[in-house]
């Protein structure tokens, strides 16, 4: 499991942590102070060539980040090899599987936006 | 009295293990954590219902009129609110601010009181 490991890892997990928080702030602002989100409002938003990428990006970020963490909780609480493998081997799988379907989502909104 | 090195316990029975008010905040940081990353599939399908049309996005506002479902929205609610501000206070600590003993105990209580708050709202709302 040598991928991001050590003092890359923790840079990595406070980098993603930081974009993450600005996301967060941006999100709650747009909802707290703009009114009640619309279904148009949204839809343009999010297929919106910048905003497409963003959320791309903040998938990848959440993704990344949570990779970090769990691999920290799977490495302290499963001790054999062979367990570890294969429980990180999934959940690897699994948010890989996330981005590029996230990607997607927005490569088909995108396409028909223009 | 220390116990002398090689006697450490290498069984731990957690009912004789004190938990200072960080190690709390540290365990919830990280059950938090593990919900938001089973949330992460969910979070991506409903971005994708979102967009798909008008019907599909207010069908996703009405996901908290059932109450089973309204308890798991608080559950996430929960998780979030703790993850976030137990993980600014980390990443303060990391700057070396609030990393002094009662400082840290202060913003442990600070970041578990205060998600709980942000948790009984969201009950409070969806669920009455």
């Amino acid at each position: 499991m040598r991928l991001f490991l050590g003092q890359r890892a923790w840079m990595l997990q406070r980098a993603t942590a930081v974009v993450l928080l600005i996301f967060l702030a941006a999100a709650a602002a747009m909802l707290l102070a703009g009114p009640r989100l619309s279904y148009e409002r949204w839809h343009a938003l999010a297929t919106s060539p910048h905003g497409a990428v963003l959320i791309v990006v903040l998938f990848a970020a959440l993704a990344l980040h949570g990779w970090i963490g769990i691999r920290d909780i799977v490495l302290d609480y499963i001790h054999p090899p062979a367990g570890r493998l294969l429980l990180l081997g999934l959940i690897a799988l699994v948010l890989i599987a996330i981005v590029i379907r996230v990607a997607l989502t927005m490569a088909a909104h995108f396409t028909t936006a223009g | 009295m220390r116990a002398p090195p090689g006697s450490a316990p290498k069984f731990l029975n957690l009912s004789q293990i004190r938990f200072p008010i960080g190690a709390i905040a540290s365990i919830g940081h990280r059950i938090s954590g593990v919900l938001l990353l089973v949330t992460l599939p969910l979070l991506a399908l409903a971005l994708d219902r979102s967009l798909r049309s008008e019907a599909e996005f207010e069908a996703l506002r009405d996901l908290v009129s059932a109450p089973g479902r309204a308890l798991l929205l608080v559950v996430v609610v929960w998780a979030a609110s703790h993850h976030v501000l137990a993980g600014l206070r980390h990443l303060l600590m990391d700057m070396g601010i609030g990393s002094r003993l009662a400082q840290a105990r202060t913003s442990a209580w600070a970041a578990i009181v205060a998600a709980g708050v942000i948790a009984l709202a969201a009950a409070v709302r969806w669920l009455s």
